[in-house]
């Protein structure tokens, strides 16, 4: 039984990319479940053996992939704090935000007892929670559009500026207006704790959206 | 009964958010599952009298169904909206029960699914335990009754089968693909027939397939490919309408189970259309043996067959470079992975005991050609086994091996003839044919070459003769 820790070669990266998959589907599901794209657009695919719905739409699928592919790196040295999809209304004012918390124990060690299908159980619970949140939720304004924010150490911040990850893809501090939403209701959704990662995922909602 | 049971499903739906599925709450709660059914149902009935925040329900609705003339018997899966509708359309109505409870609106029949799809392989091997469908005959099988279904072929049924299947569905998803043409007509390489949003008539059916694959896959996997695990417990059961139900059902299911292979979804989508009836029962028995027949001997077939083409191909020239550059090749390969070799050939050689003589020939002279990884630690194998033999007759023997493997079979068959007698290897069967010698000769060549390999220089100066 051999146990990696952070400094193995590919501990962070593994990480990485079980959040980045993760997130991919999780922003698609929001997208369905909070109607922000027509519903015709999307398809029934499975995801860690449950059906998930992801959208079709080859420019979107390509904006959301490049969005993750510039927070891997920051997750792989467990920089990023947060990430944020805010909807947002016509006027460009977050109507909801969903955060999905992430954090990492920093003296990472797993052993290759850990199973990782059981984070996969975590994460079918998070999804199946994401499919039934609009229980809880207001509806929201029609003609919302969606932006993913990522919450990060300073540095990291800096370092995302200098380099571009992907070409034509910049990454620039967000506005006040959209990271700020008036009157906010918290609604917590759920948590998840595990070996390797703790993931918290909670829902801002503005008081009034219309 | 008391009335825990509405503070507990009240908890799992106002408090917690949970999607509230018949089956869940039964293996939850620990009670049958049509206890269960009517529980949710009491709820729902108690909280719309009080007139509380909104719930809603989704029901199962199975019975007899006329589509475009062609009787059936259908299992859905529908919103409380869509029931009465549903309910008008079938001719004939043999159950209606509550399937689920939930606050939210279900937008599709996703989240059912994952509901029950932890509970269930949290209880993998008692999920049935509460379960109304019952069959005495339906008991695992024994290892050894496995074993005799993988090794009778029946191949020749399950290609038949697949044709007559895959004619019968045909008509049977075109109607699906027509609402989704306007939106999914804009993306141009995604697959319109799968995508299910639009077309209600789609939804119910579709739902019908989803929580359905969760009835049936939770029936205890004795092996591994989940669509088997649906026809080799369906076979078994008796013919109630229920079962009809869910054989019916879980030919749909089976459908929009990913892992079913084309033979099984046209199957399961002509099921859905025709009576089920014990011919069909013993086409799907068919299939899924033939099924699970045609993975495991798939690979030595393939191995066997893809063997027999190289010999045919090539010369006995280029059989001598081949040996020379693999010979080159071979060397420096590790020892030490020899060693590792070893536990491992008797183990390898018993399973291959048993196969035919003409497969084993064919490997042999397989050893000559190409490079498998597989067919070159074989041939190591053998050498590490020869290699013992070789040693008690001393050096003598492993030079004159590791000559005739630099030429061909021809050199062998002159060497092997001198040597058969004093060669024999107890593992193999013996017989008096020349394929064993080549065999033979092969192993000893191989065993010099490799003990040549550790005396490279020695080697080297007797090659150069």
């Amino acid at each position: 039984m051999t146990t990696l820790t952070r400094q193995d070669l590919n501990f962070g990266q593994v990480i990485a990319d079980i959040l980045c998959e993760f997130l991919e589907v999780a922003i698609h599901l929001i997208l369905y479940v909070r109607e922000v794209y027509p519903s015709g657009i999307f398809q029934k695919r499975k995801k860690y053996n449950v059906p998930v719905q992801m959208s079709c739409h080859p420019e979107l699928n390509q904006y959301i992939q490049d969005t993750l592919h510039c927070v891997k790196p920051l997750i792989e040295k467990n920089d990023a704090e947060k990430v944020v999809v805010v909807i947002m209304d016509k006027e460009h004012h977050p109507v909801e935000r969903f955060v999905f918390e992430i954090s990492q124990p920093p003296l990472l060690s797993i052993s290759s007892e850990t199973l990782l299908s059981h984070v996969e159980q975590l994460l079918r619970a998070f999804i199946l929670k994401i499919s039934v949140c609009d229980a809880i939720l207001n509806n929201n304004p029609p003609g919302c559009s969606f932006t993913v924010l990522v919450h990060t150490r300073d540095a990291a911040t800096r370092n995302m500026e200098k380099v571009q990850v992907i070409k034509d893809f910049p990454w620039i501090v967000a506005d006040e207006q959209e990271v700020h939403m008036q009157e906010p209701r918290l609604i917590p959704l759920k948590t998840m704790t595990s070996d390797i990662v703790k993931m918290q995922l909670y829902v801002e909602e503005r008081a009034q959206k219309t | 009964m008391d009335e825990l049971y509405l503070d507990n499903i009240d908890e799992f739906v106002n408090d917690h958010d949970k999607i509230v599925t018949y089956k869940w709450l039964s293996l939850t709660l620990g009670v049958h599952v049509n206890t269960a059914k009517q529980m949710l149902f009491h709820y729902l009935d108690h909280k719309r009298k009080e007139s509380s925040p909104q719930l809603h329900a989704t029901y199962l609705v199975s019975g007899k169904f006329v589509d475009k003339g062609q009787p059936g018997h259908t299992v859905s899966v529908v919103r409380e909206d869509q029931l009465e509708d549903l309910k008008a359309k079938m001719s004939l109505i043999v159950s209606v029960h509550v399937y689920s409870v939930q606050k939210a609106l279900l937008k599709d029949s996703g989240p059912l699914y994952s509901v029950d799809y932890d509970a269930v392989k949290d209880n993998l091997k008692s999920c049935s335990r509460y379960s109304a469908i019952r069959c005495a005959g339906a008991v695992p099988m024994s290892t050894q009754e496995l074993q005799q279904t993988e090794r009778e072929p029946q191949r020749a049924p399950s290609p038949e089968l697949a044709a007559k299947r895959s004619g019968e569905s045909k008509p049977a998803p075109k109607p699906s693909t027509k609402p989704q043409r306007g939106i999914m007509g804009m993306f141009a390489n995604k697959a319109p027939a799968k995508s299910q949003e639009s077309g209600k008539e789609v939804k119910p059916e579709q739902r019908g397939d989803e929580p359905m694959a969760v009835a049936t896959k939770s029936k205890p996997a004795a092996k591994a490919n989940p669509a088997m695990n649906f026809f080799g417990n369906q076979t078994s059961k008796k013919p109630d309408k229920a079962v009809k139900e869910e054989e019916a059902a879980a030919a749909a299911a089976a459908a929009a189970a990913a892992a079913a292979a084309a033979a099984v979804p046209s199957s399961c989508a002509a099921e859905q259309r025709h009576q089920s009836s014990p011919p069909e029962e013993k086409q799907e028995a068919a299939a899924a043996a033939a099924e699970e027949e045609e993975e495991s001997p798939k690979d030595a077939k393939k191995d066997s067959r893809s063997k027999t083409k190289r010999i045919a191909d090539s010369d006995s020239e280029e059989e001598k470079m081949e040996k020379k550059k693999r010979r080159r090749i071979k060397k420096p390969q590790p020892d030490s992975s020899d060693e590792d070799v070893i536990p491992d050939s008797p183990q390898q050689k018993e399973t291959r005991e048993p196969s035919p003589r003409p497969e084993m020939e064919v490997e042999s002279v397989s050893h000559s050609h190409q490079s498998l990884p597989g067919a070159k630690t074989r041939k190591r194998r053998r050498v590490l086994k020869a290699r013992t033999f070789v040693d008690d007759e001393g050096c003598i023997v492993t030079e004159k091996g590791y000559e005739s493997e630099s030429y061909s079979e021809a050199e062998d068959d002159a060497k092997a003839a001198k040597r058969a007698p004093a060669d024999f290897i107890p593992a193999k069967p013996p017989a008096g044919s020349r394929e064993d010698e080549k065999k033979k000769s092969q192993k000893k060549t191989s065993a010099n070459a490799s003990k040549g390999s550790k005396q490279a220089s020695i080697m080297g100066f007797f090659q150069k003769k």
